[in-house]
């Protein structure tokens, strides 16, 4: 009888939830939600569905002993993608090799494999494209400029003004071919991915058509840039790679890996 | 009701004038200089600031940094009130959640006005990214907001204006919507043990990663620490105790004499000593790895960055480590000092010392800059001061909080009955028609 009553104890308890079992069980509800959406990949690659061959992944190489500083691929860059003159996508800077010889350095973004920027932006409004271009969605942007700080390269530039004239280098150095950004929006350097996607809906080559290719190749007067797909052995990009023994990329040591290389300064005899 | 607050009078050439109103015009005028900045903002947009491509968070994230920072009494005392159910602490806590909700209010309002696209405010809400921090530190903003509005509006419907007033009897209305406000906040504070812990939980989560949003960016070596989360979580808690100390003594020990006793007010001068002197602890150590660890060639550029730029120079030993540590002992034994005019100048420092914490995290990594050039990279040094109008807006912010707080210690009771149920339906005289 003792023992019938207990059971019913038992049961009456196990039907009852304890305020510490419902606290655990609560707990680990969340928690099992919230690992599964940590250890999900991030969402941030998008636009496969424009992209149905896929295959391609764009990379630049810039030979820095052919760069005369001449900053072209600057101005063909604010023209071509509607820039006022206070944005540059692509900076130009002078540097030092470690005896001491001054060298040009064209910066633009290094479309790295792990962009900071991505990780960081609150609202996905910049992501990775599945050729691996990392591009940006001005009607998401906040304009909080995280991702200009989490950048490790200073190559995101921020519509401070409202744009309201073409940049001066129109049209010496091209045609504005985008509609111009609103203020507030985060831009950066996106491979002039308008003119891939428009060339390869052509059966055009990126890299060698030069209607495809991004502007300051086009425009560089030395051939110090090359592009071109990566996934190709054939493309110009993988070509000067093979005749080139050390290609660098900057700041390795924050393992951005980006797609743009650089071939370093050769050492001058005498 | 209202006669037990007394309100402090300005004694001037033997006169006595009322300094509430003269405080309150002088805040209003503040405010209005603040609006000027606002809408010149929002009209022009940022180009009005002083911030650039290479100094991208000013002024504004520095006050946004720092008023939540000291808001973060809210949650250390809201665990101790609602969920350990210390009797004591209960009056304090109740301004504790009101220091919280003006904190995070300020914050959410200065954020505002630093967005690129401030009519975008509510992306983060719809588009998420739950890999960015900053998505992280919205959300858990966003819902300790409503948090801390749940535990506020029981200590605001405390007020006579909302259950035995006389004007609630001229309109049925009122009486109805007053009665059904009081019946929420019964509710509400019935809910006060799991408001705590979920308040806990976001708190905790969005103060660390307040830090975090700096301490993972590796591209910026001087923000590159693990240590920023922990601190920015101790500094808070010590700086907002600080703040807590600080208005317990305006608002319970000048206005309301009697009604918190000096002990729970030595407590709470304890919790922050302590708190403040773990966190110079942990302080000095990161200091000291820091310093440790630098032989490889990057580590070693970005420590003498940390010696001579920021944050380790002579502000950093006297702003953040003596500020907190002298006053950290003060603090920890108040008893024997027992003088609160001692006792709250010595808790204004560790308030300086989380707010130069804060302005020296966002601007040092943003000030000096390691070059790109992949050979022989150096520091350069980037230059940023605000301009006139980002004081306006964080002179207007600041004196949204003060006016708010000096209204609510002047008429809000902070008696924490919650017992007002005798002033329903059965207490309340019929309407008088000839008033």
């Amino acid at each position: 009888m003792s023992e019938q009553n207990n059971k019913s104890d038992a049961t009456q308890q196990k039907g009852k939830l304890s305020r510490r079992d419902f606290l655990l069980l609560g707990g680990t509800a969340l928690g099992t939600v919230a690992l599964r959406q940590a250890a999900k990949s991030p969402k941030t690659t998008r636009g496969a569905e424009d992209h149905p061959e896929g295959g391609h992944l764009w990379g630049m190489v810039i030979d820095i002993d052919l760069c005369i500083g001449c900053n072209y691929c600057t101005y063909a860059c604010q023209a071509v993608n509607n820039l006022s003159d206070d944005m540059k996508y692509n900076i130009v800077s002078v540097e030092t090799t470690e005896i001491g010889d001054e060298f040009f350095l064209s910066r633009p973004c290094m479309q790295c494999a792990h962009p900071p920027c991505v990780h960081v932006c609150p609202v996905e409004a910049t992501y990775i494209r599945p050729d691996g271009i990392v591009a940006m969605d001005y009607d998401l942007c906040i304009g909080c400029r995280y991702c200009m700080i989490a950048c490790p390269y200073d190559v995101r530039v921020f519509n401070w003004y409202e744009h309201t004239e073409d940049s001066p280098r129109v049209p010496e150095f091209g045609t504005p071919e985008l509609p111009p950004r609103p203020r507030g929006v985060m831009e950066k350097c996106h491979f002039c991915s308008h003119r891939i996607d428009f060339g390869l809906e052509r059966g055009l080559v990126p890299g060698v058509d030069a209607a495809a290719t991004p502007a300051c190749i086009v425009a560089c007067p030395t051939g110090s840039r090359v592009f071109g797909d990566l996934n190709d052995p054939n493309s110009p990009a993988n070509q000067k790679l093979a005749v080139s023994d050390n290609p660098i990329r900057l700041r390795n040591d924050l393992s951005t890996e980006p797609r743009v290389l650089y071939i370093p300064p050769r050492i001058k005899e005498g | 009701m209202e006669t037990d607050i007394r309100v402090p009078k300005l004694r001037l050439a033997g006169k006595e004038y009322p300094l509430f109103p003269i405080w309150i015009l002088f805040l209003i005028a503040a405010f209005g200089i603040g609006l000027h900045g606002m809408v010149t903002v929002l009209t022009k947009g940022l180009s009005v600031t002083g911030l650039s491509n290479q100094v991208a968070w000013g002024l504004w994230i520095a006050i946004d940094l720092s008023s939540i920072a000291l808001g973060g009494s809210a949650f250390v005392f809201g665990v101790i009130v609602y969920l350990f159910k210390i009797e004591r602490f209960k009056r304090v806590g109740m301004l504790a959640v009101l220091l919280g909700f003006l904190g995070y209010s300020t914050a959410g309002m200065v954020l505002l006005f630093d967005l690129g696209q401030p009519l975008r405010f509510w992306h983060p809400v719809v588009y998420w990214q739950p890999h960015s921090l900053l998505w992280e530190i919205t959300m858990c903003v966003v819902l300790y907001l409503s948090v801390l509005l749940a535990e506020l509006l029981p200590i605001v419907l405390e007020h006579p204006l909302f259950h035995s007033h006389p004007i609630l009897d001229k309109s049925k209305f009122l009486r109805g919507f007053t009665n059904f406000l009081q019946k929420l906040s019964a509710w509400l504070h019935k809910t006060g043990p799991f408001l705590a812990v979920i308040g806990l939980t976001l708190s905790l989560l969005h103060q660390a990663s307040l830090g975090a949003t700096y301490g993972v960016l590796a591209g910026r070596g001087l923000w590159f620490s693990q240590t920023a989360p922990v601190i920015f979580v101790l500094s808070a808690v010590a700086g907002g105790t600080c703040l807590l100390f600080l208005t317990s003594i305006i608002v319970f020990r000048v206005m309301r004499p009697g009604l918190v006793s000096d002990s729970v007010l030595y407590d709470i001068a304890r919790i922050a000593g302590y708190v403040a002197l773990l966190c110079i602890y942990i302080r000095v150590w990161d200091w000291a790895v820091t310093n440790y660890y630098s032989f490889d060639r990057e580590i070693a550029l970005q420590t003498e960055l940390l010696n001579t730029v920021a944050p380790y120079t002579t502000s950093f030993w006297i702003g953040q480590v003596l500020f907190a540590a002298i006053p950290g002992f003060a603090l920890v034994s108040a008893k024997r000092i027992k003088r609160f005019r001692i006792l709250a100048f010595f808790a204004i420092l560790p308030l300086i010392c989380t707010i130069l914490t804060r302005w020296n995290y966002n601007l040092s990594g943003l000030i000096a800059q390691i070059t790109y050039d992949p050979f022989t990279p150096t520091v350069i040094q980037n230059s940023y001061s605000p301009t006139v109008t980002e004081w306006q807006v964080g002179m207007g912010v600041i004196s949204y909080w003060l006016i708010t707080f000096s209204l609510a210690a002047r008429f809000l009771p902070f008696k924490g009955d919650h017992h007002h149920k005798e002033h329903h339906e059965p207490d309340v005289p019929e309407p008088v028609t000839a008033d």
